[in-house]
């Protein structure tokens, strides 16, 4: 049950089988992503408003897909370095579990490769656009929380610092290829609700807040992958179609 | 609520069980010493995966079914254990998930339970792009890039595909790849960096080794490699250095050949300069300066400019009263000096009365200028001069010159000269009626000198003179041609006194020395007769009518030449010597005389 959406208030309860799901999705969440996107604005130096250069879209979703490449890349070192610096060894098996307690998305992503390849093209970026908003809050909430640690490293600050610009260019990417790909536009910051749940602490050694915040990294590093192997299988689909549809 | 019991429940499995250890790294390798386990699990492809299972020591669960896997896929909405999909029947203990069943993503946990007993054995949780062990990459080979100038590297480029079961143009995985190398049947592998193309080159192989080069690969941001691929065999024949030395070795001939004719031209071209080098020539005895040439065939002038630039005599010689023998007095002649114009002025000197005329040659600085050398009266003779004087020391005995010296110089000149005499003599007032040279007529057994016309015996001064001469002839004979009038008239002291011919007046620029006292010119006279030893067979000087040897220099011209009395016989012969031919010059005690000149001077 969330309510995301800043304009249209709507709120679907979701259920059952993942087309089904995924329809219904699409159907009741309409009318929010019908509303008007802010677009991009193209500014010089003196601050007026131009006209973008323009960008293929073909170059546009090479970008895009850099991005989310790099995003992924560099939140698996995030959630190394915080692992090697504050979880200890046994837990280090957490990672292994991806993350059990990441927060609920407004809607399932399927997980097999035959499911996500029968993904349409607007699904797949709408996905990817949902993750990468969902995001942005938590990883500033990371920001924070990390600064509160004593001896945390500076790369591993430096990083999730990164991961956050980043994160708001691909968002920037991500509209201008809806726009482009889909001729839809899109409402930019949507609001996700972020149930964090409080943890019971496990043990006294390890303290909550570092099993919370291990396992936010993990699960930033999972729908990380998730936004780049959409983006992947949507880039192969723009230039061949038949080998990247399921046999 | 649910969260934290998931957490908790995962907690205790970590705790207890350890098989979420060995999810990751211990794999097919069974524990005998522990119950019924989970071996491992793996994916190739991302797309299905296998689990096995152990039964440990309890080997009566051996039998097919008696262990039975569970999983259970954690997703948002906790699910149902279900039972493994299916029990591969080919290999004994393996769950196989296929692809309806494999979703990545989401993380399962699989539980090992004997149905019978009711019992949990082994329980594993895992995510499955976490277990993906990607199959080794295919159609590995090598191609050679280039070979070192020295022959002895090499680098090549190793190419190979990725695994067929990877669906990397999907972008389903992303793969990396790490190729190792090593010399062959080495132990030690050589690692690269990862890459994720599919081409690495390799750099810095030796030939003539051979190499085995081998390549696995992993999902990108995951810890788990797949297989090695199978090794290829590199190697790379050493070429045979002849072609690459021959270059070097004519190169090598052909520069040394070329520097071998450069230093043959560079001797032969600079062969003087270098014999000079290598063998000195030994000098002929020579003095400084003079070419022998030159004294044998040269001009008078030439000669004078000459002698007056050698350094020949020691400037000390002459230090205390350099010119105290060459001071003559002639008083008989007094007429004969009213005609001393400026100097006589300089001087104070009254021109009715004083028959003393000193005409001296003075420079304000200590080079020479002019061809006479003018004897400079005896710092006491010039006190008979000058009346009214103070005695001071015989530092500069010179008295001032005409014309272009500068008159203050003169002045002080005159001055300092005016000085000097009265110390040694205060009064010789019998002298300043007489002329300032006298001609030495005879020597008296005691050494005096006996002067003619006005004899006075100044005995100091003879025997300073005679001192000198000494001195002088000494020094003298050792120069070769050069004689001096002083020895001559030493050497002459025999031969009866005659004045001899008229002969004209020898000047020789003499050289000033710094500091010194001698700054004068002074006039010599030579005499055939007075050089008996230059001359041994001279013939006998006719008599002549008593005129005296010496004359008096009336006058300097402009070009530093002495113009004398015209009486005498012979014409001054006064050489013009530039300026710029006499240097600074230790005194000399008299005139040179060359056998040329002496020839020329023969009647």
């Amino acid at each position: 049950m969330v309510c995301f959406s800043g304009h249209v208030c709507v709120c679907v309860c979701v259920c059952v089988s993942s087309v089904l799901q995924a329809w219904l999705w699409c159907v009741s969440l309409w009318p929010c992503w019908l509303s008007h996107a802010v677009p991009l604005d193209c500014k010089d130096e003196t601050g007026s408003l131009i006209q973008c250069t323009s960008i293929s879209q073909e170059k546009l979703l090479d970008r895009v897909i850099q991005h989310a490449e790099l995003i992924y890349r560099v939140s698996e070192e995030s959630c190394t370095l915080f692992e090697q610096m504050f979880v200890p060894y046994p837990l280090h098996a957490l990672r292994n579990q991806g993350g059990t307690m990441c927060h609920t998305k407004p809607f399932p992503i399927p997980g097999s490769k035959s499911e996500i390849q029968q993904i349409s093209d607007k699904w797949l970026l709408h996905s990817v656009l949902m993750l990468v908003q969902s995001w942005m809050e938590p990883l500033i909430y990371l920001q924070t929380t990390l600064n509160r640690y004593d001896d945390a490293p500076d790369t591993l600050l430096n990083k999730t610092k990164w991961v956050s610009d980043k994160l708001l260019s691909l968002e920037q990417g991500v509209v201008v290829l809806i726009r482009k790909m889909l001729d839809e536009g899109i409402l930019t910051p949507s609001i996700f609700e972020h149930t964090l749940t409080p943890y019971d602490e496990p043990s006294p050694e390890i303290p909550e807040s570092v099993l919370r915040d291990y396992n936010l990294l993990i699960c930033f590093k999972k729908d990380a992958h998730k936004m780049e192997t959409f983006l992947k299988l949507l880039k192969c689909r723009q230039s061949n179609k038949l080998s990247c549809l399921s046999y | 609520m649910a969260y934290s019991l998931s957490l908790g429940l995962l907690y205790l499995g970590l705790l207890c069980g350890n098989g979420l250890v060995s999810a990751r790294s211990e794999l097919f390798t069974p524990d005998p010493s522990r119950g019924p386990h989970f071996t491992g699990c793996r994916s190739r492809e991302q797309e299905t995966f296998r689990c096995w299972w152990s039964a440990g020591i309890f080997q009566n669960l051996t039998e097919p079914g008696a262990l039975r896997v569970f999983y259970q896929t954690k997703n948002a909405l906790l699910s149902e254990w279900q039972e493994c999909p299916d029990y591969t029947h080919t290999v004994k203990n393996e769950c196989y998930f296929n692809k309806t069943f494999t979703h990545i993503w989401t993380s399962y946990c699989i539980q090992l339970r004997s149905v019978r007993e009711n019992i949990t054995y082994d329980e594993t949780c895992f995510t499955v792009e976490n277990i993906v062990h990607p199959d080794p990459p295919i159609g590995l080979n090598w191609t050679l890039l280039n070979v070192s100038r020295s022959g002895l590297h090499f680098d090549i480029l190793v190419r190979w595909a990725p695994p067929p079961s990877a669906d990397v143009q999907m972008g389903w995985m992303s793969l990396v790849y790490q190729v190792q190398y090593r010399v062959r049947n080495a132990s030690h592998w050589e690692m690269l960096d990862l890459e994720s193309g599919t081409q690495q080159s390799i750099y810095g192989l030796h030939t003539d080794k051979e190499y085995e080069v081998r390549v696995r690969c992993k999902m990108s941001a995951f810890d788990n490699f797949g297989e090695f691929s199978d090794s290829i065999l590199v190697h790379v024949a050493q070429i045979p250095s002849k072609e690459s030395t021959f270059p070097t070795m004519l190169v090598l001939i052909f520069g040394v050949i070329g520097l071998v004719i450069l230093l043959v031209l560079l001797i032969f071209s600079q062969q003087q300069r270098l014999m000079v080098i290598f063998l000195p020539p030994i000098p002929a005895p020579k003095i400084k300066g003079i070419d022998p040439e030159l004294l044998k065939n040269g001009k008078l002038d030439q000669l004078n400019s000459l002698l007056s630039s050698q350094d020949m005599y020691k400037p000390d010689f002459y230090h205390e009263d350099p010119w105290v023998e060459f001071i003559q007095l002639d008083l008989d002649d007094p007429p004969e000096k009213n005609e001393s114009s400026d100097t006589q002025h300089r001087l104070g000197l009254s021109r009715s009365g004083s028959s003393h005329v000193l005409n001296f040659k003075s420079d304000d600085d200590s080079g020479r200028a002019s061809c006479y050398d003018p004897e400079i009266p005896n710092p006491e003779d010039l006190a008979s001069l000058l009346p009214g004087h103070s005695g001071r020391g015989d530092n500069h005995p010179l008295v001032s010159r005409s014309i272009s010296s500068i008159p203050d110089l003169g002045v002080q000149q005159t001055s300092e000269v005016e000085e000097t005499p009265i110390q040694t003599q205060p009064a010789v007032p019998s002298w300043v009626n007489m002329d300032f040279y006298a001609q030495v007529s005879d020597f008296t057994p005691a050494g005096g000198v006996v002067l003619s016309p006005g004899q006075l015996n100044s005995s100091p001064e003879k025997k300073k003179e005679e001192e000198n001469e000494k001195k002088i002839q000494f020094q003298l004979v050792s120069d070769g041609a050069y004689t001096s009038e002083n020895t001559a008239r030493q050497l002459s002291t025999e031969v009866p006194p005659s004045p001899g011919p008229e002969q004209g007046y020898q000047t020789f620029p003499t050289q000033a020395v710094e500091g010194n006292l001698w700054n004068g010119e002074y006039l010599v006279s030579t005499s055939d007769s007075q050089i008996p030893y230059l001359l041994p067979e001279a013939p006998p000087a006719p008599i002549l009518p008593p005129v005296s040897d010496y004359t008096v220099v009336q006058e300097v011209d402009a070009q530093h030449s002495l113009l004398l009395n015209p009486p005498s016989l012979q014409p001054a012969i006064c050489p013009h010597s530039p300026n710029k031919h006499l240097p600074a010059m230790p005194t000399m005690p008299m005139g040179y005389l060359t056998p040329d000149l002496l020839g020329n001077l023969t009647p």
